[in-house]
């Protein structure tokens, strides 16, 4: 099979793409915002709790979209729960940078993450907004 | 493959860029013509031609160049109108694009015949471009708009079309070629908007290289069509409307080129077509388009409709064929248009993986979402032919389809 293929779809990624985790609606919550992909139709439904620590209690999302798209906002959740605010700016601002095919200069995200499954997006520039919908509702949700 | 079904027209040498290599080891399949068509090598040759040895800004000077640019832009004109079968070259108005096309006759077509309250009927299968200039008359204007529902064939339900019409019905505006399914309008429509004498607006970008037209017989007011989509370059677009209405309604865009006498207290407007034609136009693409009907005439369209036809009809066979694929639309024929998914499989996931064998497809909702919500899916893998694909490469391209399958259900 072919190596590009074979770093787009990692097995985490098909994993998470068939069984997001984190999957439905935060309840409470007091962030949300969609996610929305106007080249393809895919979107997404994000919500979270923040706590007066700044702290992510709890974060889920509801949605529709490939295999890259789910996987992405699922495996988003997991590394953002629990997080304080700051770090979550610091590892949004490093997965941009992952997935558009620079991993240099990172300052929390390391080869060992989750995450780093989704570098393989940089071999597929039309996919990039694929990865990259869910953090951007989550960067959206923040500035609401 | 079956040895009686060889057909093929030998012109993929025509296309410098079906040489090219995906990932450097790859044949290109070029399945998605339906978005753009690739560029044969008159189209290209001429363009440059035209920039290297004839270019100047046309209907402005009296030099030379002014005179050989003038030319190829008019004869393209000319190229045009036998190609559609118009009455006359000044049915023929050289736009940007086929989207340009459509917003001119709704703005247009609004400021001379309609006010608040008329309605405009149009269908479930439209490209956003002959929904979103609509949706603007609605928006700024309350203009009621009506939409035709589909059958699950893909066809217009034509009882249900022709119970949308009422007095205060003034156009109507309808893909002659779904971009989804590749069902043609059924002719009842037209004749339909006739008996009721609606103007009826066709979006022919994907009939115009895949189907004959004649404006004349199919009775349309108003057709669209693209450079790009019919083997000539992006950036030109055409719209036909019969003269009658084209002189009636207003201008659309005001600069040079349209005026006929201008005083610092009003102006008079130019004759057609040059009325519709503001600012320079994108002349050297109307070349390049006339050049690319040139193109399809020395094939011949009924060995082009011919061709594609036979691999439309083998690529369904064969695809109808594999459990794990569902195709959208009935079993009617389709025009050079199948658009199906895989069965769990998202349409991304399809594309990239036929992108590294080299198969080019289209993958999303095909710019139209409306329908995409009444299928109930969030987007579909769409394969389109043109002159350069053979029965070869829908093999391959099956092939493929079974590895994809098996690599995302493992």
């Amino acid at each position: 099979m072919n190596d590009l293929i074979n770093d787009l779809y990692q097995e985490i990624i098909l994993d998470h793409g068939r069984e997001p985790r984190n999957f439905g609606e935060c309840e409470p919550h007091n962030k949300s915002a969609d996610g929305h992909n106007p080249l393809c139709g895919d979107n997404l439904k994000l919500t979270f709790l923040l706590n007066d620590q700044n702290i992510i209690e709890d974060i889920k999302f509801t949605g529709e979209g490939c295999a890259i798209s789910l996987a992405s906002a699922s495996l988003m959740t997991e590394k953002l729960k629990g997080k304080k605010i700051e770090v979550a700016e610091e590892i949004f601002k490093d997965f941009t940078n992952l997935v558009s095919g620079s991993d240099e200069d990172l300052k929390v995200l390391n080869e060992e993450d989750s995450l780093y499954a989704l570098k393989g997006v940089g071999g597929f520039p039309m996919r990039v907004k694929c990865a990259t919908m869910a953090w951007h509702a989550f960067n959206q949700a923040l500035k609401d | 493959m079956d040895d009686s079904k060889t057909l093929n027209l030998n012109v993929r040498k025509d296309f410098p860029i079906l040489s090219k290599k995906i990932l450097e080891k790859k044949d290109l399949i070029y399945f998605d013509t339906a978005a753009s068509a690739q560029k044969p090598n008159t189209v290209i040759d001429e363009t440059n031609d035209f920039y290297k040895n004839h270019y100047s800004n046309v209907s402005r000077g009296v030099h030379t160049l002014s005179v050989e640019s003038t030319f190829r832009y008019e004869d393209a004109r000319k190229k045009v109108q036998k190609f559609l079968n118009a009455r006359s070259e000044n049915e023929i108005i050289f736009t940007k694009s086929a989207t340009e096309g459509i917003n001119l006759v709704a703005q247009t077509f609004y400021e001379k015949f309609m006010q608040k309250g008329d309605e405009v009927i149009l269908s479930l299968i439209e490209h956003h471009s002959n929904l979103i200039p609509w949706f603007f008359l609605r928006d700024k204007y309350g203009v009621v708009l009506k939409f035709a529902n589909i059958q699950p064939s893909g066809e217009i339900d034509i009882d249900h079309f022709n119970s949308l019409f009422t007095n205060k019905t003034k156009i109507v505006s309808l893909t002659h070629l779904s971009n989804v399914f590749g069902t043609e309008l059924n002719e009842k429509a037209i004749s339909i908007c006739k008996d009721k004498n609606v103007p009826i607006l066709l979006d022919g970008c994907q009939s115009a290289a895949h189907l004959k037209i004649d404006v004349q017989k199919l009775g349309c007011d108003f057709f669209v069509f693209s450079g790009h989509k019919t083997y000539g370059p992006a950036g030109i677009g055409v719209l036909y409307g019969t003269e009658n209405l084209l002189s009636e309604m207003p201008p659309y865009q005001g600069g040079g080129g349209m005026i006929g006498d201008v005083s610092l207290e009003g102006a008079s407007y130019a004759e057609l077509p040059a009325k519709y034609e503001a600012g320079t136009p994108p002349l050297v693409e109307a070349h390049g388009l006339g050049i690319a009907i040139d193109y399809m005439n020395k094939i011949g369209l009924d060995n082009i409709i011919e061709h594609e036809n036979e691999i439309t009809k083998y690529a369904f066979n064969k695809l109808n064929e594999i459990d794990f694929i569902e195709i959208h639309g009935g079993d009617n024929k389709r025009n050079s248009i199948i658009s199906f998914n895989i069965k769990n499989v998202h349409s991304h996931e399809v594309s990239s993986f036929l992108d590294v064998e080299g198969i080019a497809i289209r993958a999303g909702h095909h710019c139209c979402q409306p329908l995409m919500k009444h299928l109930g899916v969030n987007s579909t893998a769409r394969l389109s032919f043109g002159v350069y694909n053979s029965l070869e490469e829908v093999d391959k391209f099956v092939i493929a389809l079974h590895k994809c399958k098996e690599f995302f259900n493992k």
